[in-house]
């Protein structure tokens, strides 16, 4: 219990964790697949449809280390507030206070870290495989 | 919030007169009307209920039409329905389930149940929630009217153009106008769902111990945001298009039919999810219960909902395999689609976790929500099959899709729908349902349900395709669609025996005791049968299972021993709170009956069904009336300055009983309300950029634009309206009166000039909307930037005459404070169009 009570003091309560950092994640996920679709849809429609994938194949190449990246940088920054359950030292969270809500936001934004880096490597696949615009 | 107050002894609540005073002026502050004067309530227990019944009376008519279909297909060259009848039948069919049923049933339980899921006594916008109903009920009695006049919209329920646009008739009109203004509907209960959830939880219900149903509607009623105004925007380019000839999706002109399945489809996928999350979240409150065990992994039913929320954004185009789009592009969404599965396969194995690690309770309820797994996961199973795009060339437009959409809205929206009912109940009538007819009704429906689609996948692999009114009897299929329709009339056998058991009188049914399913969620502390009030004080929380976790609970709640227990100035109150570790903020005023809702909707339907029949001026006096009516609503029932500043709420501790800015729920609603209608622009905007990517050369050589002088004015007369709205709100916090009325009155001028700077761009320039569909896409832009702008100024002069009428000052500042919010999204809406229409040709 006492090593409980140090990290709640040496955290500010108040904050930490919100909505918006919840968001992050899937948000990173949502850009990227806008540029990886939005890049390969204007360019396969200007180039004709038997055009070289090469320069689509390099933007979502790049999209995705730079969303990977910053997932990776969400990732980090809540691997340093994660935390089991201050009341029943689980994933579960049910504790009634400020610092309690804090480590369930982190843990569900650290696990939408992961859904995210899922997702954004299944979008990245086609562009492995595909090699022309048809 | 003070805690100086603290040491303040409150009422005597040992004492049982004081608590039956109390419970005297609650029954007269929340009293309901009796006679005609019922139907001006606005209460979540009135409006939830006519919501729901009015709901399932749409479900039934389209039900009955989805038996006149299976009649027609059970024999082979059946002359049953005409070509032309069956063409409207199915169209009204899918469009009366998904957009009088499927949506709203959401909306209605939501508004029904959040309050008493959140232990408090009404949602924050009470007359919004009966505004939306009305609107609900009058658009929806409109759309499916038309049948009767062999009028209805007959192009498939997602209405593709060109076949729509060149329908004769008003069918198509009345899909597009109806349905808009359903969606108004949508919109105003996705403001007050978010808003109950993130602002109206009770005192210690931090976020991480709300109720999972909070959560799956603070989801969906995001996803509301960025779903339903794609196709807003698509209606309103259709119409235009339909009424006066702009080319949209005209390919002879510039346009382009795809345009329009994009944008309707960015809706409709995301729309899927829109209505299943809500009934599986009602399966996340019932699956506890009857396990007498908390669920097995919140936080992953939390990350789960939320990553299905945004991969459902992912998803569209897998609607558009056929179309001939790229296959990287086709790639990206198939990919999506298969990941969305991982999310949506957590929920299911979170059920299952909970149930195996429980002891399981059989009841009706839960019949349903097994049935309703075991059919989702099948819905599912075949959906991960038709992403996969090769498989889609094969399955698409035939029986197999029927089949598959089908076990996912049942699996995924009717059965834990039906159990959600059934839990509720008696919660909502203080009477239980008959467990025989209900065992009853559940085999009836799952028998029936699986009869009747299951033969359809084979259907379809046999190649049947969707919307044919009839079929030679050597292909194969008499036999599976004989069954098929059987299995139908079982299957709505057994879904009337669940109505007949829902509207049956009751004197002599079973009486519910009080939390008849012994469950552990604050709602289940409400008296039965429920009370006008509602909850009998406003709990505070601490745990996820107050009723299980904490035995005095019950006892400290009928005696009023938390918040809010007595309405001592009469009026109806409940308490507003911090979004995340929900501290007491202010306790709020709710607003009490009123026609002036049902007054407004009236008024509101008249603009789009007089637009239907291209009745102008009848519709330009009905915006009129409109537009008297909401400034009437807003000068009466908002804005209250109450007749002291704050008031003791009980258990020690006052709030204010006034507050605005981004604590206040007004600011919260413009601020939901302004992020919906934000990505309607974008969807327009898409348009312009969408012609520009399949078009050589876009904006068209042989066409005049905008130019940029007019535009660039525009901007910078609209700009500086929003500067001055900022600054007259500083000015008017700062209390200098004189400074805030002239900044407001410069404000007016500078929109207004705006405005006309705006239309001179395309008028100077003679660009006609119906040569092409680069003048058409830049008038759009003009049109919807304009009309807000408009709408800007209305609020302005708004400010400036609650100003002189002294129900705007520094002090109670709420009107201010929400136009300016406003405008800062209007200035973002200016920046975009200007720039689009006058800067993009000149760099394109």
């Amino acid at each position: 219990m006492t090593n409980h009570l140090q990290k709640e003091v040496k955290r500010e309560t108040g904050e930490g964790t919100d909505l918006w950092r919840v968001i992050l994640a899937p948000t990173i996920w949502a850009v990227h697949f806008l540029v990886c679709y939005v890049g390969a849809a204007i360019y396969c429609e200007k180039a004709g449809r038997m055009a070289d994938l090469l320069p689509v194949r390099l933007i979502v190449g790049t999209a995705t280390f730079i969303a990977l990246a910053g997932l990776a940088a969400v990732f980090i920054s809540l691997w340093k507030v994660r935390g089991l359950s201050s009341v029943n030292d689980d994933y579960n969270y049910a504790g009634n206070t400020p610092e309690e809500r804090h480590r369930f936001l982190s843990h569900v934004a650290l696990m939408l870290c992961v859904l995210s880096g899922v997702a954004i490597l299944y979008a990245a696949f086609p562009a492995l495989v595909l090699e022309v615009c048809r | 919030m003070k805690n100086e107050m603290a040491h303040r002894h409150g009422p005597d609540q040992d004492d049982p007169r004081i608590r039956a005073a109390q419970e005297a002026r609650l029954s007269k502050a929340w009293e309901t009307h009796g006679g005609w004067r019922y139907w001006s309530s606005v209460n979540n227990s009135e409006v939830g209920i006519w919501y729901i019944v009015t709901a399932f009376g749409f479900m039934l008519f389209a039900g009955v039409l989805g038996l006149l279909i299976r009649t027609q297909l059970a024999v082979p060259d059946n002359e049953f329905l005409s070509a032309e009848t069956y063409n409207q039948v199915f169209t009204l069919h899918g469009t009366a389930m998904m957009f009088l049923f499927a949506v709203p049933i959401f909306e209605a339980v939501a508004i029904l149940i959040l309050p008493a899921l959140l232990g408090t006594r009404d949602l924050p916008f009470p007359r919004l929630s009966a505004f939306g109903y009305w609107c609900f009920l009058i658009g929806g009695i409109f759309v499916c009217g038309s049948i009767f006049f062999n009028a209805a919209p007959s192009g498939g329920w997602f209405m593709y153009p060109p076949l729509t646009t060149k329908q004769g008739g008003i069918g198509a009109d009345i899909w597009l106008l109806g349905l808009s203004f359903i969606e108004v509907a949508s919109i105003a209960a996705a403001v007050e769902l978010i808003v109950g959830v993130l602002k109206c939880r009770p005192p210690g219900m931090h976020i991480n111990l709300t109720p999972l149903y909070g959560w799956y509607v603070l989801i969906v009623g995001g996803m509301i945001l960025f779903a339903f105004p794609p196709l807003i925007a698509g209606d309103f380019l259709f119409e235009m298009e339909r009424a006066f000839d702009w080319p949209f999706f005209d390919p002879e002109r510039g346009g382009d039919p795809l345009l329009w399945q994009h944008l309707f489809w960015i809706f409709g996928h995301p729309e899927v999810y829109i209505i299943f999350l809500p009934s599986i979240a009602l399966l996340a409150m019932i699956v506890p219960t009857f396990a007498g065990r908390p669920i097995a992994g919140y936080s992953w039913i939390v990350l789960s909902a939320l990553g299905t929320g945004f991969l459902s954004f992912g998803l569209w185009v897998h609607h558009m395999f056929a179309t001939g789009l790229p296959s990287i592009s086709l790639g990206f969404f198939s990919a999506a689609s298969e990941a969305v599965a991982i999310p949506t396969g957590i929920q299911i194995f979170v059920f299952i976790a909970t149930l195996m690690l429980g002891k399981v309770v059989r009841s009706v309820p839960m019949l349903f929500a097994l049935g309703a797994l075991a059919i989702f996961v099948a819905g599912g199973l075949t959906g991960v099959m038709v992403a996969v795009a090769p498989f889609d060339f094969q399955a698409h437009d035939s029986y197999f899709i029927v089949a598959h959409l089908h076990y996912t809205l049942f699996g995924g929206m009717l059965f834990p729908l039906v159990a959600g009912i059934y839990y509720y109940y008696p919660l909502m009538t203080g009477y239980m349902m008959s467990r025989r007819l209900g065992v009853w009704a559940f085999w009836l429906m799952f028998a029936g349900f699986n009869i009747c689609f299951l033969p359809m996948h084979l259907t379809g692999m046999l190649g049947m395709p969707r919307r044919v009114f009839t079929y030679p009897e050597d292909l194969g299929w008499n036999t599976l669609n004989l069954v098929s329709t059987i299995g139908a009339f079982v299957f709505a056998a057994g879904f009337l025996v669940f109505v007949f058991d829902a509207l049956r009188p009751k004197s002599h049914a079973e009486k519910a005791s009080r939390n008849p399913w012994k469950a552990g969620t604050v709602e289940w502390a409400l008296e039965l049968p429920p009370r006008s009030w509602g909850a009998r004080t406003i709990p505070h929380i601490e745990s996820r299972y107050p009723a299980w976790d904490d035995h005095s609970f019950m006892r400290r709640y009928d005696e009023g021993r938390f918040y809010l227990p007595d309405a001592e100035e009469g009026r109806r109150e409940a308490l507003v709170t911090s979004v995340l570790d929900a501290q007491p903020v202010q306790c709020m005023r709710v607003a009490g009956p009123t026609w002036i809702t049902l007054a407004t909707a009236l008024c509101l339907a008249g603009v789009f069904i007089f637009a239907t029949y291209h009745w102008w001026t009848a519709t330009f006096i009905s915006g009129l009336l409109t537009l008297c009516s909401i400034v009437y609503w807003l000068w009466t029932g908002t804005g209250e300055h109450p007749e002291k500043d704050e008031k003791a709420i009980g258990m020690g501790m006052t709030a204010q009983l006034y507050i605005s800015g981004p604590r206040a729920t007004g600011w919260w609603a413009m601020f939901i309300t302004m992020t919906g209608d934000l990505t309607a622009f974008l969807g327009l905007i898409f348009g312009y950029f969408f012609f520009w990517t399949v078009h050589d050369q876009f904006p068209p050589p042989d066409i005049d634009g905008p130019g940029w002088t007019w535009p660039l004015a525009a901007g910078l007369l609209l700009c500086g309206s929003w500067v001055l709205t900022y600054g007259a709100r500083l000015w008017n916090a700062r209390g200098d009166m004189l400074l805030f009325r002239m900044a407001l009155l410069a404000a007016v001028l500078l929109a207004l000039a705006g405005i006309g700077a705006l239309v001179m761009g395309p008028l100077a320039h003679r660009m006609d909307p119906t040569a092409h569909a680069y003048p058409a896409i830049v008038w759009a832009l003009v049109l919807w930037t304009g009309a807000h702008a408009a709408a800007g100024v209305i609020m302005q002069l708004y400010c400036l005459a609650a100003s002189f009428a002294g129900r705007l000052t520094p002090k109670y500042d709420t009107d201010i404070w929400n136009v300016a919010l406003y405008w800062h999204f209007m200035a973002f809406t200016v920046f975009a169009t200007t720039l689009v229409i006058g800067g993009f040709p000149l760099v394109s």
